[in-house]
C-alpha cells in the first residue's frame, strides 16, 4: 500500500513537473527567438510569429520595406518605393537590366519596371482575429491583381502558439497565392452559386482563418482599386423628393439624418482625461431638406451650384482632443483621418475636396471646435445606399509603444422620405458567425441532441437507479457509456469542442473589458456547450459535465474501466483519504493562479493553461506536438489506467472553476439519516466525494450515481437491507421504496368495531 | 475553522414573501451579526476599517485614480476578510434552489466558494454599471 501511495505521488509529481518543463521549454524557445529578432531582420530571425516584436516605426515610417521583409512576398523585386497612397502601399520594381551599382544604389527609375505592390494589412483594415488582436500580414500583388505572396508577421492567436503548429497557418495563407483581388474566397467547400472559391481551413482555428481570409482579400481589393486594377463600378444615383421643410438639429439627429460618432481616449490606447478623443457629427448635404436645414437657403444653393453631377457633399463638425483633419490638412495633402466607405469602396479626401463650414443654421446645433464640408467625387458613391464615415486612428499599445491601425465608423443612410421611391432594398452580408453556424447546422443539431439526451437521462436518474442494483448497473451504465463514447469520438475528436479554462479566463476579461458576442458565437459548439454547462452546474452541479460530458474526463475514466476489465484491476488503487483531502485543493490553487496571472499577462496564462492536456489530446493530436506535451498527456492517461480520473480530481482548473458554483446547485443527491454512520456508499465512491460523516461534497462529485443505486438497493444499502430482513423475518410485505429511500411504512388499520 | 456562533438556519429562514427576500439580500451584503460582534470585536473593528477602505477604493477606482491590480487586490482582501467573518457570524449557506428556505452549515470551502462567487458577481455588476454610466475611467 505504501508502495502504491508512493507511486501515485511520484506519478502525479512527474506529470506536473513534465508540464513545468514543457512550459519552461516553451519560454526558453521564445527567449531564444526574441534574441534572434534583436540581431537580425524580422524575416530572417523569427521562426514563429506569435507575438513577434515589430518595430515601433512600422506603422509610420515611409520606408516600409526597411522594417518588413518585402522580398519574402516579392522575391524578384530589386527596389521598393516609399509608402504611397491612402491606405498606403509600396510599389515593387524590377531592374530592366540587372545592373546594380557597386555602391548599392539602384539605377534610375527609367531602368525599372513596376511589377506589383506590397502592403501591410494593418495599414488597410482593422479586423481582429480570435485573440481580439489583428494578424499582421504582409502581402504582395502583381500589376494584374494576382496575389503573389502572403506572409504573417505577427499574430496573437493562442491556439497557434500552444495548440496547432504554426506551419498550418503558413500552409493556409499559401492558398491565397495565385488568387485575384476580386476573387470571392470561402473557407471550406465553396457554394455552387455566386462564383465562390473554396479554401481549406485549419481545424480548430476556424475564427482565425475566417478573419485572415477577410484581411487578405479586403486588403488586396482596396489596393487593387486604388491603383486602378479594379475599375470603379457606378451605383444608381439617388433622386431626391421635394421635401423642402427645414428642421432643427435635434429633429435631424432623431431621424438619423445627422449621425454621431464618438471615440474615447481609451479606444485609442490613451489615458482617459474625461474629454472625448473625438466627438463628431456628420450628415449628407445634397438632400435639399437636410442641406437647407444645416447650411441655410443661400449657402445650400451656392454649394449645389458648385457641385457637378455625381458629386456629393457631406458636413462634419467635431469637438475633442484630436482633429479629424489630421496632419494631412496642408495644401496638396490628403485628409488621413477620415474617409467615407460604401460596401467595398472607400473614398478619401484631398484639399480640393474641402470647403469651409463656418456655422450651422439648424437651431439647437452644438458648439464645435472644428468643421468642414467634404465633396465626394465618384460615380461609385450613391446616397441612396448606406455608407459609413470612418475615423482612422492609431491605437497605441501602452506596453510596447507600437501603434496599430484602428478605425471607428458610423453608418449613415438617407431617410426614405428624402428618396424618390424610398430606400432601395439592400441585402447586407451575413455576419461571419452566422455563416459558421449555417455551414455546420447538422453538426450543431446532432451536438445539441446529445446534450439534451444527456440532460433528459440525468433528470430521470431516479427512474434509472431504482431499476439498477449494486450488481447490475446497466440502466445507468449503458446510457452513460454511450454518452462517453459520443463525447470522446464526436464532441472531442470530431468537433474539437473540448471546453477549457482559457475560455473561462476570456469570459472574465471580456466581462470586465469588452464583451463581444461575435467572439463567443464564432465557435458554435463551445458556445452551446457553455450554455449547457452553466445551466447544468446550477441545476445539478459540475458532475454532469465533468462526469458525463467532458471528452477528456470521459476518456480518462474509460481508460480506467477498460484497464480493470483487461486484468489490470489488481494494480488499480484509490489514494487514501488523507492524501486525497490534501491533493484536491491543488486544482483550486491552479485555477486561482491562472486567473491572477491572466490579469497581468493573458499570454502567460494561456501558456500555463497547458496544464490542461485537452489541446494535445483532441485539437492537435498526441503525436503532433513536441515531446514534453505528449509525455505529459500520456502520463496522465497512463495514470488513469491505475487510478480513477487523477487529472479531474487534482489538477483540472476547469473542474475547480465549475466546482465553486456547484456549491449552489439546486438539486443534490439524496441522503438518509443512517448515512452519517454508515460508510457503504463512501467505500464505493470513485470520486472520493463522500466523507466519514456520509456527507457528499458535490464539488468533488462526478455524479456517477453509484450511491443513488445503493440508496434504493434493498440488498446493498445497509439500513434498507436490515429492514428487508426484519420484514421477511416478521412475515411483513416488502412495500415499494419511497423517495426517502425506505420501504413505505405499514400502519395497522384498526378493525371495525375494535373501539366498541 | 469551525463555526462558533451557531450552526443552524438563519433567524429569517421561516419568513416568507418580500420580507424574506429583503432579509436574503441584506444577508448577502452584510456579513456581520450582533452575536458575532459581541464575540469578535477585534475582527469586527478591523472589518469596519476594511469596509471603509474598500469604499474609498471604489471611489478612487470610479474616478480613475486606482489601477486594475489595486482594485483586484482589495477585492481579494475584502473577500478573504468576509470569509473569516462569515464563518464566525453567519456560518451557513443556502442549500438547494435559491428560492428555497433550506440552509446548511457552511464548511470552509463552502464559505470560500460562496463569498468569492458572490463578490465576483457583485463586483462584475458594479463594474459594468459604473462603466456604462461613464463613471469608471480605469479601463483601457
Amino acid at each position: 500500500m505504501v508502495l502504491i501511495r508512493r507511486y501515485f505521488i511520484f506519478a502525479l509529481c512527474f506529470s506536473v513537473s513534465v508540464l513545468g518543463f514543457s512550459v519552461a521549454a516553451l519560454a526558453d524557445s521564445e527567449k531564444s527567438t526574441d534574441h534572434a529578432v534583436q540581431e537580425h531582420h524580422p524575416s530572417e530571425g523569427h521562426p514563429g510569429s506569435y507575438e513577434a516584436p515589430l518595430p515601433v516605426e512600422l506603422s509610420t515610417n515611409p520606408d516600409l520595406c526597411a522594417y518588413v521583409p518585402c522580398h519574402d512576398v516579392f522575391p524578384n523585386a530589386d527596389y521598393f518605393s516609399p509608402r504611397k497612397g491612402r491606405p498606403s502601399y509600396v510599389e515593387a520594381y524590377r531592374n530592366k537590366k540587372h545592373g546594380q551599382l557597386e555602391n548599392g544604389h539602384h539605377e534610375d527609375a527609367d531602368s525599372r519596371e513596376l511589377i506589383g505592390y506590397a502592403f501591410l494589412s494593418t495599414d488597410i483594415v482593422d479586423i481582429p482575429a480570435y485573440s481580439g488582436k489583428p494578424v499582421v500580414t504582409l502581402m504582395g500583388m502583381d500589376v494584374t491583381g494576382k496575389i503573389v505572396g502572403v506572409k504573417v508577421l505577427r499574430h496573437s492567436e493562442p491556439i497557434l502558439l500552444v495548440g496547432i503548429p504554426e506551419g498550418e497557418l503558413t500552409k493556409f495563407i499559401k492558398q491565397f497565392v495565385g488568387k485575384y483581388a476580386w476573387d470571392k474566397l470561402e473557407i471550406g467547400k465553396a457554394r455552387a452559386e455566386g462564383g465562390y472559391i473554396g479554401i481549406d481551413a485549419i481545424s480548430g482555428a476556424t475564427v482565425t482563418v475566417i478573419s485572415e481570409n477577410q484581411v487578405v482579400m479586403r486588403c488586396a481589393y482596396e489596393i487593387a482599386k486604388q491603383v486602378g486594377i479594379i475599375k470603379a463600378v457606378p451605383r444608381p444615383q439617388a433622386k431626391f423628393t421635394s421635401v423642402l421643410a427645414q428642421y432643427s438639429w435635434d429633429a435631424l439627429l432623431a431621424e438619423g439624418s445627422i449621425q454621431h460618432l464618438m471615440v474615447s481616449p481609451s479606444d485609442v490606447g490613451m489615458n482617459n482625461t474625461g474629454k472625448p478623443y473625438i466627438d463628431l457629427y456628420f450628415g449628407y448635404l445634397n438632400a435639399p431638406a437636410i442641406g437647407r436645414s444645416i447650411l441655410g437657403e443661400r449657402n445650400y444653393d451656392g454649394l449645389m451650384a458648385e457641385l457637378k453631377p455625381n458629386e456629393h457633399a457631406i458636413f462634419i463638425i467635431a469637438n475633442g482632443a484630436a482633429s479629424f483633419k489630421g496632419s494631412g490638412f496642408v495644401r496638396g495633402g490628403i485628409y488621413d483621418r477620415i474617409q467615407v466607405s460604401q460596401d467595398m469602396d472607400s473614398f478619401t479626401f484631398r484639399d480640393t475636396d474641402y470647403r469651409n463650414l463656418y456655422s450651422i443654421k439648424a437651431t439647437g446645433a452644438p458648439e464645435f471646435s472644428e468643421s468642414a464640408i467634404f465633396i465626394i467625387r465618384s460615380t461609385s458613391y450613391s446616397a441612396a445606399y448606406p455608407w459609413s464615415l470612418v475615423f482612422l486612428g492609431n491605437k497605441m499599445d501602452k506596453q510596447t509603444g507600437t501603434k496599430t491601425f484602428a478605425n471607428f465608423d458610423r453608418e449613415y443612410w438617407l431617410q426614405g422620405r428624402y428618396l424618390e421611391g424610398g430606400r432601395p432594398v439592400v441585402v447586407k452580408a451575413e455576419p461571419v458567425w452566422l455563416k459558421i453556424w449555417k455551414s455546420r447546422i447538422w453538426q450543431i443539431v446532432a451536438f445539441t441532441a446529445i446534450l439534451i439526451f444527456t440532460a433528459v437521462i440525468y433528470a430521470n436518474r431516479d427512474w434509472l437507479v431504482r431499476r439498477s442494483s449494486r450488481k447490475d448497473k446497466r440502466w445507468v451504465s449503458i446510457p452513460k457509456y454511450a454518452i462517453w463514447l459520443a463525447s470522446i469520438g464526436f464532441i472531442g475528436f470530431g468537433l474539437m469542442a473540448q471546453p477549457s479554462i482559457t475560455q473561462v479566463l476570456t469570459w472574465f476579461h471580456s466581462m470586465l473589458f469588452q464583451w463581444k458576442w461575435e467572439l463567443f458565437l464564432s465557435d458554435p459548439f463551445i458556445f452551446i456547450f457553455w450554455l449547457f454547462i452553466i445551466i447544468s452546474v446550477f441545476v445539478w452541479g459540475r458532475g454532469l459535465f465533468c462526469g458525463w460530458m467532458c471528452p477528456f474526463g470521459s476518456l480518462s475514466e474509460l481508460f480506467y474501466k477498460i484497464a480493470g476489465k483487461i486484468g489490470l484491476k489488481r494494480f488499480q488503487f484509490t489514494p487514501n483519504s488523507v492524501l486525497h483531502e490534501r491533493l484536491k485543493w491543488l486544482k483550486y490553487g491552479i485555477f486561482w493562479g491562472l486567473l491572477a496571472v491572466s490579469f497581468f499577462s493573458m499570454g502567460l496564462a494561456e501558456k500555463l493553461a497547458e496544464i490542461e492536456p485537452f489541446k494535445t489530446t483532441f485539437l492537435v493530436g498526441l503525436f503532433n506536438r513536441s515531446w514534453p506535451y505528449t509525455l505529459f498527456t500520456a502520463s496522465l492517461l497512463g495514470l488513469s489506467l491505475f487510478t480513477e480520473r487523477p487529472f479531474c480530481k487534482y489538477l483540472c482548473p476547469l473542474g475547480a472553476a465549475l466546482a465553486m458554483p456547484t456549491t449552489f446547485r439546486w438539486f443534490g443527491l439524496k441522503r438518509k439519516q443512517e448515512c452519517t454512520t454508515c460508510s457503504a456508499c463512501a467505500a464505493g465512491c470513485g470520486s472520493l466525494a463522500i466523507d466519514k460523516q456520509g456527507v457528499i461534497d458535490h464539488r468533488e462529485c462526478m455524479l456517477c450515481l453509484d450511491c443513488m443505486i445503493l440508496y434504493y438497493d434493498d440488498h446493498a444499502c445497509p439500513p434498507l437491507s436490515k429492514e428487508r430482513k426484519l420484514r421477511v423475518k416478521s412475515g411483513l410485505p416488502l412495500t415499494p421504496i419511497n423517495a426517502a429511500g425506505y420501504y413505505i411504512p405499514i400502519y395497522p388499520v384498526p378493525l371495525k368495531g375494535t373501539d366498541e | 475553522m469551525k463555526p462558533t456562533i451557531h450552526d443552524n438556519n438563519p433567524s429569517y429562514a421561516e419568513a416568507t414573501g418580500i420580507k424574506w427576500l429583503v432579509y436574503e439580500m441584506v444577508d448577502h451584503l452584510w456579513p456581520w451579526s450582533k452575536e458575532g460582534w459581541r464575540h469578535h470585536k477585534a475582527i469586527q473593528t478591523a472589518g469596519l476599517a476594511l469596509a471603509v477602505a474598500a469604499t474609498v477604493a471604489w471611489g478612487l477606482a470610479a474616478s480613475g485614480k486606482l489601477g486594475a491590480s489595486a482594485v483586484i487586490g482589495w477585492w481579494l482582501g475584502w473577500s478573504i476578510y468576509e470569509i473569516v467573518i462569515r464563518l464566525q457570524c453567519k456560518p451557513y449557506i443556502k442549500d438547494g434552489p435559491w428560492w428555497g428556505h433550506h440552509y446548511r452549515p457552511a464548511g470552509r470551502m463552502d464559505m470560500i466558494c460562496y463569498v468569492m462567487f458572490k463578490n465576483l458577481l457583485i463586483g462584475a455588476v458594479l463594474f459594468i454599471v459604473l462603466r456604462n454610466l461613464g463613471l469608471l475611467q480605469m479601463v483601457n
